[in-house]
């Protein structure tokens, strides 16, 4: 769905990338992880066509991004800025997850109906008359994201999709990117979250200085000491003590934990 | 003599309803206390009123009465006896920085040129706290240009240089990793141990529990509880105040739920970190 | 990730004031120089300026404000003017409207072209420093820096709040219709965007004892006031009562 290949990128004559090459497939979330200054954040935006490649290729669903700039990519691609108060222009939620349908021209009911799911799947449901900037962090990143979903895109781009959230945020966006991707979605997150990387990706790439230096499942780069993380404490708890358990995510490890003899 | 004392307090924005309601505590010197909350609790009002920022800068109304070493923070007196001497540190470490620095030096060097301190006090008490800090080599740096964790501890070196006596601290950590985590923690306890008062806010219960000598749960803009985070952060408490626990504590509570009556080893309280856990479950 | 380019060119390197000193200066002979000779001639030397003195992508920004207004200058009055004409190859152009054309876009040219100078070449610590230096009491200093401030700080964000808009399907590029109806969703976002960071960093600087009171701030980097700068700005000054002068005498 997403290919990298051979990518060199240059951010003011420093070099960013050095032949980066991956893939992000369908029905899959992806990771990106690397200390600061990697190209994390610069990958997601060649993959918006924000920036173009000095060398190389990116195409996402075989398109290109050759030429192109982010509004040509609008229809397949959604992209979660790491600031949120940068995209919210509208003066109330629901107008504000409104507005990239209607710049790409789906009718009145097809939007109304779009809003109210993604309201609900993100719980707004009770702020959707609210001015975004008269919500809290937590919940304005939320609409940030919501807005994004209610075009339903077939990938998203989340840049530290958990920083500025709480808990219930948290447990609510590894739920949502796992319910894109079972629907055939794929997702590209560059996160610095372990419980995140645990509960919602399938898989990792670990860029150093511009390129992929390692490749695995979360618990594989975790377990390495990617860009100095550490695999959660609930995780390690439960492998320490011996449970069995289908995944290492949060209800597969309580089944396990409830199952256990003492 | 306690160094933060919030007596009945109670305040709202201009366009809200009440945000905190008849809080009462006490955040003594030489420790840190931890304001526990889910979000929209209060916590981070609970502070701007601790620093006087609210209502003063915010507006709003306050009821009852805010003292920080003794002094109201909200009055002009009060401000100008505590000038210096209260550090406030929020998640959002790129919307802290002056915006006049060129380089990190002149960062930190920013709040002493503010008070008048001499070129030759600055330049010494500078490099004192860029070292205290782990950024000595970052000190040529253009602050804009830093990672958010660098940033964060330019934040934080900014407001040491001064020594201040109070830290009020808004998620301190949210925007660092594992290591930077690592050394605000470290820091935030010296700095208790040279007999700072520490109040900060979190919703990390796991550096929470790492850093706090006493944690106050708050729901609502009620306190709700009061106590050793080690003794309530494993109680069914957290879970009805929604403020949550350590991720160990979630799982451990997770997996009572699904067992139910049949799991007496499960029951609360529920382990908190990884050691505790490994003994119970093993 | 997108950091600010550290300000370049000569009115980064010169002393605060003196960029501050000659743009006023710049203001006031676009107006009192005789038409439409001088005013043009004003514009040419403050882009040579822009080129020579090591800042020349202010010229893309002046550009972007000037080349319309020239458009629309020449129109109204060269083409669309009456009193005698002359024929320049297809068109028929007023002689006067031209002259008036000619002399105000020369007075619009030269005063974007040194604003542009000025704001791009900005430091905000060293012109608080050099402030105090001279006297200026804290609190002007501070709100004259961050004011001038704000100008690049509200640019670096409107390329932000573009891209996240162009993220959502805006479209930019194309057509001037396309621009200019793009530019209304972008102004919303940024207004209230920069509002609300205002908000939060005053509360970071209200506890960086920016209001302290009863001390004097320590200027920590004055710039130096070389013999080159006091001499450009006397010569701006000489060159403004110059001006008026001749008004008076010719």
């Amino acid at each position: 769905m997403i290919c990298f290949d051979q990518v060199r990128f240059r951010y003011r004559r420093d070099p960013v990338l050095r032949g980066l090459t991956f893939e992000g497939r369908r029905g899959e979330a992806l990771g990106l992880f690397g200390a600061n200054g990697a190209g994390k954040t610069t990958a997601l935006r060649l993959c918006m066509a924000l920036m173009h490649p000095e060398e190389g290729s990116v195409t996402v669903d075989s398109r290109s991004t050759a030429g192109l700039g982010p509004e040509d990519m609008v229809d397949l691609v959604g992209y979660l800025f790491q600031r949120p108060d940068d995209q919210l222009i509208r003066t109330t939620v629901r107008e504000e997850l409104a507005y990239g349908a209607e710049r790409q021209g789906w009718a009145p009911e097809r939007i109304a109906a779009a809003v109210a799911g993604a309201l609900e799947e993100c719980q707004l449901a009770g702020v959707a008359e609210t001015h975004p900037y008269d919500l809290a962090m937590p919940k304005r990143r939320l609409v940030a994201l919501a807005s994004i979903l209610v075009t339903d895109p077939k990938v998203l781009l989340l840049d530290e999709p958990t920083a500025l959230l709480d808990r219930t945020g948290r447990a609510l966006v590894a739920a949502i990117v796992r319910t894109r991707v079972a629907a055939g979605g794929t997702v590209i997150a560059v996160t610095h979250d372990p419980a995140f990387a645990i509960e919602a990706l399938d898989r990792g790439v670990a860029l150093e200085m511009g390129q992929v230096m390692q490749e695995g499942s979360p618990e594989e780069l975790l377990r390495s000491g990617v860009a100095g993380l550490e695999l959660p404490p609930a995780v390690v708890a439960a492998q320490r003590a011996g449970l069995t358990s289908k995944s290492l995510r949060m209800v597969d490890l309580a089944s396990a934990l409830a199952r256990h003899r003492s | 003599m306690s160094a933060i004392e919030f007596s009945r307090v109670s305040f709202r924005y201009p366009t809200s309803g009440p945000v905190l309601r008849d809080v009462t505590f006490e955040a003594p010197a030489g420790r840190v206390t931890w304001i526990f909350g889910p979000a929209g609790a209060g916590a981070s009002t609970l502070l701007l009123a601790a620093a006087g920022l609210a209502p003063g800068l915010t507006g709003g109304s306050l009821e009852g009465s805010v003292r920080i070493l003794g002094q109201d923070p909200g009055s002009r007196s009060g401000r100008g006896a505590v000038q210096g001497k209260v550090a406030y540190v929020t998640a959002t470490p790129y919307l802290q920085l002056s915006g006049m620095a060129e380089s990190v030096f002149d960062e930190v060097a920013f709040a002493p040129a503010n008070i008048g301190w001499d070129r030759a006090r600055i330049e010494a008490a500078v490099p004192e706290a860029l070292a205290r800090l782990g950024i000595g080599h970052l000190a040529d740096r253009i602050p804009e240009e830093l990672s958010g964790g660098e940033q964060q501890r330019v934040v934080l070196a900014a407001m040491f240089v001064l020594r201040p006596d109070v830290w009020l601290l808004d998620e301190p950590t949210s925007a660092l990793d594992g290591t930077g985590r690592e050394l605000v923690r470290a820091f935030v306890r010296a700095e208790a141990e040279r007999g700072c008062v520490v109040l900060f806010a979190t919703e990390d219960a796991e550096l929470g529990l790492a850093l706090a000598d006493e944690m106050v749960l708050l729901d609502e803009g009620s306190t709700v509880a009061r106590g050793i985070p080690a003794d309530l952060l494993g109680t069914e408490l957290m879970w009805a105040m929604r403020a949550g626990s350590t991720g160990v504590g979630e799982l451990a509570r997770a997996a009572n739920r699904l067992a139910g009556e049949r799991a007496a080893h499960l029951a609360p309280p529920y382990p908190l970190t990884v050691e505790a856990a490994v003994e119970r479950w093993r | 990730m997108s950091a600010p380019a550290a300000p370049e060119g000569l009115a980064a390197r010169a002393h605060p004031f003196t960029p501050l000193v000659v743009s006023l200066a710049v203001v006031a002979l676009a107006f009192l120089l005789p038409a439409p000779a001088g005013p043009l001639l004003l514009a040419a030397l403050l882009i040579i300026i822009a080129i020579l003195g090591g800042d020349p992508r202010a010229l893309i920004p002046a550009a972007w404000l000037a080349v319309p207004f020239w458009v629309l200058l020449f129109i109204l009055h060269a083409l669309l003017g009456d009193g005698p004409m002359r024929t320049l190859g297809p068109l028929t152009l007023s002689v006067h409207g031209s002259a008036l054309a000619l002399t105000q876009s020369g007075r619009f040219t030269a005063i974007i072209v040194a604003s542009v100078l000025v704001i791009r070449g900005f430091r905000p610590g060293r012109f608080v420093d050099a402030a105090l230096e001279a006297g200026w009491p804290w609190t002007s200093a501070y709100i004259t820096a961050a004011t001038l401030n704000a100008i690049p700080r509200f640019q670096e964000r409107a390329v932000r709040v573009q891209e996240a808009m162009r993220s959502r399907g805006l479209r930019v590029r194309g057509t001037l219709i396309t621009r200019a109806k793009a530019f209304v969703p972008l102004a919303l976002p940024l207004m209230l965007g920069a509002l609300h960071e205002v908000d939060e960093r005053t509360f970071a600087l209200a506890t960086r004892q920016v209001r302290a009171e009863g001390v004097s701030r320590t200027p920590l980097r004055p710039p130096a006031d070389t013999a080159l700068d006091l001499t450009v700005r006397w010569g701006a000054v000489l060159a403004v009562l110059g001006a008026i002068a001749w008004r008076f005498v010719a």
